[in-house]
């Protein structure tokens, strides 16, 4: 299949950056820092471990994904490789897909190296691994893919500089589901009518964070399963309608 | 023989949002290329080449008139099994090796293994890229190395027609010449090449025919044969009367006279009747055939004349 052809190269060519290198680093290294702080803190030092190393994920996840996701496709017309690809018998429905595809896995993998750092701390310090981590961990990959899907969507109409603050800002805004959620009562019908829009509009990044149920008790514990479940089809759905958007666009884009 | 490519009234306007003005980098070109010839596609820097080519492989859009490739739609996804494109200053990926990449470019053909792996050698072959090289990465080839890997991935597919866009600009000599010739070797395995470049003692080298294209607009078009036609004929003739008078005379026959020194004068013209009148005139008044030389007209010189023609009558 050419999607995959193109995949495979989008990953070789992202690994290949060294800026992305450089945040997957720090990430492992704050992760690996967990032990340390737990024995500096007087705090119950699992539960520093546990959220230093989900937050340092996110953290790391969140940049590697966006300083990726910016250049896959914007880097192939600047070095006018794209000419040499479409100019061959593959469809730009086919590309788009493929540097979707070729995203993900490579989110995929960073999120999957720091999780298991992360996890081999936690096993060494408690000599299990808690299932909710791991689970805290797929979500945080989940998150970080409907993340690239945006990213990606973004790059076939605007400049990586835009692109970079605006997949942050989006990312920012979709993380206060809580307060995007009030809005949508307010009385007040402007705000109602923003606050609904951004609400249901804009991915709800906050839904992920594993964390969050700590603070929202009231939504996660329902049923766990549920939960998981829904937040991941989220994201699957609504990467795939950015998909389509961005071919939609693509299509129509002179390269 | 049918028509590689046919061109009807091909356009493309660019809008420039900030200036609100409006650049025609095509304008209302019509052309037709044969099958199994090199056809050169000429023009300045700016002249509207590259546009052209990215049009005909549905790269951008033009804002009118269309185009049929191998009797196909321009940009149809079928008829580019059978096509190349090599566009102009490409890195490629060039941290992959000169092999790898001409393996990712194979199997975007779906082109199977072991098939695959014969086909990157014979086109590595083809362009005669050291074998040393073919497992080294791209960064570090030559200029020359890099054009070599470009006409290779534009053979991995056995094509048809190829688009070669300024394939030996900025070459040294030797990279130039053997590039030059990869490129004429096409002609004998029967191939189309439609060949974009400025670069004119090449293409009066190897095209049959040639386009001559300016600020969008189609100027000539016909084989070098015709355009070169019509020889050029230079005259020196030597005299002590020839500034007296003789000067008017002789630029009443022949416009393009130079001095040359106190007493010698150079004119030049295609007419054959001027020649002799000139002959004539200098010999009654008892001056000094020094030379006549005929010339063979250059593509150069058409190129130059058609150019500097068209920017004049705007
Ligand atoms: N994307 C673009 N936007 C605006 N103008 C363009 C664009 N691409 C090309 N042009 C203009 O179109 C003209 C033709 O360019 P081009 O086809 O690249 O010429 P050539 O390949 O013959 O050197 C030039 O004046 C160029 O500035
Ligand atoms: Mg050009």
């Amino acid at each position: 299949m050419i999607a995959l052809a193109i995949a495979q190269q989008t990953i070789k060519e992202a690994f290949r950056r060294r800026v992305m290198w450089i945040f997957l680093i720090i990430g492992v290294f704050l992760i690996s820092l967990g032990p340390v702080f737990g024995f500096l803190t007087p705090r119950d030092s699992q539960t520093v471990l546990r959220s230093l190393g989900l937050a340092a994920i996110l953290l790391a996840g969140l940049f590697v994904t966006i300083v990726t996701c910016i250049y896959l496709i914007p880097a192939e017309i600047e070095r006018r490789t794209i000419y040499t690809v479409l100019s061959k018998p593959v469809q730009r429905y086919e590309f788009v897909l493929g540097k979707f595809l070729g995203g993900f896995a490579t989110v995929f993998i960073n999120i999957a190296a720091m999780g298991v750092v992360f996890l081999a701390m936690i096993y060494f310090q408690e000599r299990r691994i808690p299932a909710e981590m791991f689970k805290g961990v797929m979500l945080t990959f989940f998150q970080m893919m409907l993340l690239a899907a945006l990213t990606i969507f973004f790059s076939t109409f605007t400049t990586p500089v835009v692109n970079f603050f605006l997949s942050f800002g989006i990312f920012m805004i979709g993380n206060l589901t809580t307060v995007t959620e009030s809005l949508t009562t307010k009385s007040n019908p402007l705000v109602r009518g923003v606050g609904t829009l951004v609400h249901y509009l804009l991915p709800n990044f906050g839904n992920f964070n594993i964390q969050n149920s700590i603070i929202r008790p009231q939504i996660e514990i329902a049923n766990e399963q549920v939960f998981l479940r829904n937040n991941i089809l989220y994201a699957i759905i609504y990467s795939s309608v950015l998909l389509v958007l961005a071919i939609l666009i693509f299509d129509r884009r002179e390269v | 023989m049918a028509a590689a490519i046919s061109i009807r009234g091909l356009t493309k306007k660019y809008v420039d949002v900030w200036q609100k003005q409006e650049v025609i980098a095509v304008n209302n070109l019509s052309l037709e290329v044969e099958e199994g010839e090199i056809f050169g596609f000429l023009g300045r820097n700016g002249a509207g080449k590259t546009t052209t080519i990215k049009m005909l492989l549905g790269l951008i859009f033009p804002t009118a008139g269309d185009a049929t490739i191998l009797g196909k739609p321009m940009g149809d996804n079928q008829v580019k099994q059978e096509i190349a494109y090599l566009p102009e200053e490409t890195y490629f990926y060039d941290s992959m090796t000169g092999w790898d990449l001409l393996d990712f470019y194979a199997r975007l053909f779906r082109i199977p293994e072991p098939e695959r792996s014969r086909r990157v050698r014979m086109a590595l072959e083809k362009v005669r890229l050291q074998p040393e090289a073919w497992k080294r990465s791209i960064r570090g080839y030559s200029k020359g190395m890099r054009q070599r890997i470009g006409i290779a991935q534009a053979l991995i597919n056995d094509p048809k027609l190829l688009f070669l866009d300024e394939p030996t600009s900025g070459l040294d000599p030797i990279a130039h010449a053997e590039l030059r010739d990869i490129v004429a070797s096409l002609k004998y395995e029967g191939k189309t090449v439609f060949l974009s470049s400025h670069q004119l003692a090449d293409v009066e080298m190897i095209c049959s025919r040639v386009a001559i294209i300016h600020k969008g607009k189609l100027l000539r078009t016909g084989t070098i044969k015709e355009l070169i036609s019509g020889e050029r004929t230079e005259i020196t003739v030597q005299g002590k009367e020839l500034q007296n008078g003789m000067l008017a005379k002789l630029q009443a026959i022949v416009p393009e006279v130079h001095m040359d020194g106190e007493d010698t004068l150079r004119l030049t013209s295609d007419d054959s009747e001027r020649v002799a009148a000139v002959i004539d005139l200098v010999r009654g008044a008892q001056g000094k055939i020094i030379s006549i030389v005929p010339h063979k007209r250059t593509l150069e010189e058409v190129f130059v004349e058609t150019v500097r023609k068209e920017d004049n009558t705007i």
